[in-house]
């Protein structure tokens, strides 16, 4: 502990406080996540295990946020994180105008990058929600709160708990009450906060579990043997039913998004799991290769902590604009041509 | 990803000589702790030597593998490798003069439950002692309090890579690709026999786990009159490559070694030894420097309630302008 000085309190993370600290060798500024083990029965949190052993496991990722340490402190111990202005979740709250195109296509690459990177590593982050993307003071994007993590192993017998994500992201399976599922449940998530960029408003706000579940139905219709076949295996399938409902078209319920962006996001919500587009694949979808082109992190909106304020982004040098497509900021081949060595 | 992983960084070493190298120095340090509290003399025929220490670790070892064999509800392989790993790797840093291998063995399994996601509540997980409520209780008190001793002493790192799916693996790869075996179902329980025995020697702390699987499937087979060298050359595309190969065989070798002189130490002998473990752990001694610094568990809830709560949060004291 005593190589860090404390800077201010950051809030109140799952399993304990989040300090803002300065690292007094390096000068760098890290958050620290204080984990109290008071009064506990079943000893070190599970969430707090979670998090250590999904992030220690993997390399270093651009969107995956780093564990740069652990040390014990007191009667508990403290997780070191690089330290993060901000999350999307303020982003899209304080815009005061919706995200631009190419902005909410800078934030689905970088999240889809990391939840690629994660998959790779076989870790179901399973609590995906703006909240835990966290937004660094350059504007990346990095995936945060592994608190509920799985490192999933392909053996097939062991069961999940259903109780997990944060009812808006949560995937229909497991509203169904599916204690078996796949890395599914993180891509549905994150074509709920696709659709939540796209409309500057979440998609599914359900206001309890079975709500949730109307919210859902109310888009995607409500499923059938033939929309989802593996419905009738999940445990709440029969306890609860809905009055047929025909789905609405996705470019209704997304209404000023491109036509690539309804094609992406439909890849994203559909009942059966295992029919969602994994994150590797979705990163080649045409969406991220039409005009406009993805923002560089650089040209992102940077809120502060607090949300007090907003930076649309960095004002870059050349003039060229976010909402321009890139290809009119970049170099004309011709002027390099002179200077190219054919290899 | 075992590429990745913690295993392979910190926790696989090179050589029987140095874990038994690691394991002098921690009967050393301790012996110079306990000389410098003034608490015993290096001479004092209760300390126990490092090779005395090995068998204590040894009996232990095994006690943790039938505790968890004879588990309810059944506890996958996994947790059970787990275990035994932290447990390996807790001692290998640490004296059982100083922390007690009845209580740290039972931590180890309570924290593997946890790490490897195979849930039982603490009160589950005590009904598998014999003994009475009061006595479950009182351990499980100790199992709480050692547990943050415990993921300190591993450096926290958690995730431990168990040579079970590697086999898995390997029985799919031979199954498809090396058709001169005809059944390689035949080899399970053989190769299952190997990994039981195999896991209670140190070959976990210097071997990866596919290279553990591998020469459980080879030594199986060859105990059934059948050589798989041609799956290493061929299938495993070694032929080429002889520095690896020749590597891999002495690994193999090594560790069959390591099977074969495995010897479970003799139950006078470990008698004679846990007499000097226990005048290690008497009261009069206390060598022990855990129950010092984690008080706040064992104290009643409500009076020091207000104290802890001070202690587990940073006053303004800890902010600096």
């Amino acid at each position: 502990m005593d190589q860090y000085s404390i800077l201010g309190r950051i809030g109140e993370g799952a399993h304990g406080i989040v300090f803002k600290a300065k690292n007094i060798e390096t000068g760098e500024t890290v958050a620290l996540k204080k984990v109290a083990l008071r009064k506990l029965e079943d000893g070190i949190p599970n969430q707090a295990l979670r998090e250590i052993k999904a992030l220690q496991e993997i390399e270093e990722n651009q969107h995956v946020v780093q564990l740069k340490d652990v040390f014990p402190h007191g009667t508990g111990f403290v997780l070191v994180f690089e330290y993060m202005l901000s999350d999307l979740s303020e982003v899209i709250r304080n815009s005061e105008q919706p995200l631009t195109e190419a902005q909410v296509k800078g934030y689905m690459l970088m999240l889809l990058k990391g939840v690629a990177f994660c998959h790779a590593n076989s870790i179901m982050h399973r609590d995906l929600k703006p909240a835990n993307l966290l937004i660094s003071s350059t504007g990346q994007l990095k995936i945060a709160d592994f608190g509920l993590a799985r490192v999933f192993t392909s053996d097939g017998e062991r069961l999940y708990s259903h109780q997990v994500a944060t009812r808006w992201y949560r995937a229909p399976e497991l509203l169904y009450g599916a204690r078996k599922y796949d890395e599914g449940v993180d891509l549905w998530a994150v074509g709920c906060i696709f659709a939540e960029l796209l409309n500057n408003s979440p998609l599914f706000p359900g206001e309890n579990d079975i709500e949730q579940l109307c919210c859902v139905l109310r888009v995607l219709g409500t499923p059938n043997q033939k929309t989802w076949p593996e419905i009738t295996e999940l445990p709440d399938y029969n306890k609860i039913s809905f009055k047929e409902k025909q789905p609405i078209p996705l470019e209704q319920v997304v209404p000023d998004a491109s036509l690539q962006a309804v094609q992406l996001l439909k890849e994203f919500l559909v009942y059966p799991s295992k029919q969602r587009m994994q994150a590797a694949q979705a990163l080649l979808h045409p969406y991220f290769f039409t005009p406009p082109l993805p923002a560089h992190h650089s040209e992102l909106p940077i809120p502060q902590r607090g949300g007090k304020k907003i930076r649309q982004g960095l004002q870059h040098q050349r003039d060229f604009h976010v909402e321009q497509p890139l290809e009119g900021s970049v170099v004309d081949l011709e002027l390099v041509a002179p200077y190219v060595i054919d290899v | 990803m075992y590429h990745s992983s913690t295993q392979r960084r910190y926790w696989t070493f090179r050589s029987e000589e140095e874990l038994g190298r690691r394991r002098s120095d921690a009967n050393r340090k301790f012996r110079c702790k306990a000389v410098a509290n003034g608490k015993v003399q290096q001479t004092d025929s209760f300390l126990l030597d490092p090779s005395e220490e090995l068998i204590i670790c040894k009996h232990y070892e095994k006690r943790l593998a039938d505790f968890c064999s004879v588990f309810k509800p059944a506890m996958p392989r996994s947790v059970v490798g787990t275990a035994c790993m932290y447990f390996k790797r807790f001692y290998l840093n640490n004296s059982v003069m100083e922390y007690h291998p009845r209580i740290i063995m039972l931590t180890c399994a309570f924290l593997a439950c946890k790490v490897d996601e195979f849930n039982v509540s603490s009160a589950q997980f005590v009904g598998n002692l014999r003994e009475s409520p009061a006595g479950q209780e009182k351990t499980l008190e100790q199992i709480l309090e050692y547990e943050l001793l415990l993921i300190q002493q591993l450096n926290f790192h958690l995730i431990v890579h168990n040579p079970y799916r590697p086999f898995e693996g390997f029985l799919i790869d031979l199954k498809t690709r090396y058709l001169l075996l005809e059944n390689p179902e035949t080899l399970r329980k053989t190769a299952d026999d190997f990994l039981n025995r195999v896991s209670l020697t140190d070959a976990c702390l210097l071997f990866t786990p596919s290279q553990i699987a591998l020469t459980a499937l080879v030594s199986s087979a060859s105990r059934a009159g059948f050589n798989m060298e041609s799956y290493l050359s061929g299938s495993l595309m070694l032929k080429e490559n002889k520095t690896t190969l020749s590597q891999l065989l002495d690994g193999m070798k090594c560790m069959k070694n390591l099977v074969k002189k495995y010897e479970l130490p003799h139950s006078e002998e470990v008698a004679g030894l846990k007499q000097k473990l226990e005048k290690c752990h008497s009261p009069e001694l206390a060598l022990n420097t855990n129950t010092k610094k984690r008080k706040g568990y064992e104290d009643d809830e409500f009076i020091t309630k207000k104290s802890r709560m001070e202690e587990d949060e940073w006053t303004d004291d800890d902010f600096m302008d």
